[in-house]
């Protein structure tokens, strides 16, 4: 109920005082250059790694990329920069019901 | 993202991992600061990636803890293109051989061309070149510059009258002049033989013409010594008068000698220094700190080092450094004088024709002014006073006429 409730007071800090919310509520922010490029930051690790697929762990929940010919440009403990042919990105959220 | 230059100058390394829990793996990486790039997948359980070399030597530890095995498959960068570039130091040898060697030859002497000399003047050029080691195959920039050749083959072959010495590529380029005795153009032309100065004369030598005058006798400048016509008066024969007339003339001349006079000479002591230009740097090689000299004179010879047919930025220096020292000559009176006459005699030798001679001289006038002598000298000399002058034909008879 704790973090709830910090969620909360940082989420209306966010919106009252015109913060950026992937600064105050630590969600990850993605940058796409077209179908090609993706650029995570902010996530807490990998999961798996195919050529097709790629899972991170973010601080709530996870991020699916679904795509073809995946190759990880770069890899530092917060940042993520994929390359190759991307189709999907899923959130996979746990309270919305865990993993799929 | 990474500058990918540093990688290269780092070195990097391509690595496989295979087995379970490769990300993991990956994530244990990344969290310990270890820099991953370039991750791929290989089948289920094999990927590759790339990393730096310093960080390649870490990861077996983090490997051991985990259920992966590693290899290394590639190694690139500056640190192994170093390495085979070791390995194949033959390859950089023979080519840093095969510069040296270029600009070796393209600092050679290949040719020394003469022009304009007779086949023996030639060759005492070219003996003359080979003593001051001018030859084929020697190196350019140990060899007297231009100037200095051109000096000292004038000086040293009386024959020349002028070389023009020029270096083109590596050829040396001789342009000779020799000093053609100018042979007195066989005069066909009617010509009289008159007196070029007031004279007595004392020997006659005529080989065509008429005497006119006889020795002892007092002649004028200008007036006529051997006629080239003769004959009747009214048809006068022509032809070019030729002889020797020989007169004794008088010259005056006025001598000052200092009876002390200092002059700069050098002892003989000299230093060689040796450096390389480079545009404006001067880079020592060879006769490092100041000169042990108090007074001296610094010669410096600059050459060009030249790349084929460039020249480079680069010039061989050589400076010769030669003690100067003052030497102070004195006189006595006598002395003095002896030598101002000696000086004089010399002067009036120069701008006479060589087979005169002096006679007899007197001292007119001595002085001693300022510490200096002062002579006036008469010299009495004997020389040939004949020179041609041509008849005009128009008018023979005039000049005749005139003349006598």
């Amino acid at each position: 109920m704790a973090k709830k409730w910090g969620q909360r007071v940082r989420n209306w800090m966010a919106n009252k005082m015109d913060l950026p919310q992937d600064v105050m509520m630590d969600l990850p922010r993605i940058t796409m250059i077209g179908h090609i490029h993706i650029y995570v930051e902010n996530h807490r690790g990998l999961l798996s790694f195919t050529d097709k697929e790629l899972r991170l762990l973010l601080k709530q929940g996870q991020l699916l990329i679904k795509g073809k010919g995946f190759v990880i440009k770069t890899i530092l403990p917060e940042e993520i920069l994929l390359q190759g042919k991307i189709d999907q990105v899923i959130y996979l959220n746990e309270d919305a019901g865990g993993t799929k | 993202m990474k500058n990918q230059w540093i990688e290269f100058l780092y070195g990097r390394v391509t690595v496989r991992v295979s087995g379970k829990g490769l990300e993991r793996f990956l994530n244990v990486l990344t969290r310990n600061g270890l820099h991953i790039w370039h991750v791929k997948r290989h089948g289920t359980e094999t990927i590759t990636f790339k990393m730096r070399v310093q960080d390649a030597l870490k990861i077996r530890r983090f490997a051991r803890k985990s259920e992966c095995k590693i290899s290394f498959l590639q190694r690139s960068g500056a640190p192994f293109l170093l390495k085979r570039l070791l390995k194949n130091s033959g390859f950089m040898l023979g080519a840093a051989a095969f510069l040296f060697i270029i600009l070796l030859l393209s600092n050679m002497i290949w040719g020394i061309e003469i022009k304009g000399a007779k086949p023996a003047t030639e060759y005492q050029i070219r003996k003359e070149l080979d003593k001051m080691g001018v030859k084929i195959g020697k190196v350019q920039f140990l060899v007297a510059n231009v100037e200095g050749i051109q000096r000292q083959l004038t000086n040293n072959i009386g024959a020349l009258t002028w070389v023009g010495v020029e270096l083109k590529g590596t050829t040396y380029h001789l342009q000779v002049v020799e000093k053609n005795e100018p042979k007195k153009p066989e005069q066909s032309s009617p010509q009289n033989l008159i007196a070029k100065k007031k004279a007595i004369i004392v020997k006659m030598f005529v080989e065509s013409g008429q005497k006119v005058v006889d020795i002892h006798d007092h002649v004028e400048k200008g007036q006529l010594l051997v006629s080239g016509a003769f004959g009747q008066e009214d048809h006068p024969e022509l032809t070019a008068a030729k002889g020797e007339v020989w007169g004794e003339t008088w010259y005056k001349s006025h001598v000052e000698l200092p009876l002390v006079t200092k002059f700069n000479v050098y002892n003989g002591k000299e230093e060689q220094k040796h450096s390389l230009l480079l545009g404006k740097l001067e880079i020592p090689i060879w006769g490092f700190g100041k000169p042990a000299f108090k007074h001296y004179e610094t010669e410096k010879n600059v050459h060009k080092i030249r790349f084929l047919n460039w020249d480079l930025p680069i010039s061989y220096v050589n400076k010769t450094i030669r003690e100067r020292e003052v030497y102070e000559r004195s006189y006595s009176n006598s002395e003095a004088e002896k030598m101002a006459v000696e000086l004089a005699k010399k002067q009036i030798k120069s701008s006479l024709d060589e087979d005169a001679m002096i006679k007899d001289e007197k001292i007119l006038h001595k002085a001693m002014e300022n510490g200096k002598v002062i002579l006036d000298i008469h010299f009495k000399i004997i020389e040939n006073i004949a020179v041609g002058q041509p008849i005009s034909k128009e008018t023979p008879d005039d000049r005749e006429i005139n003349n006598h």
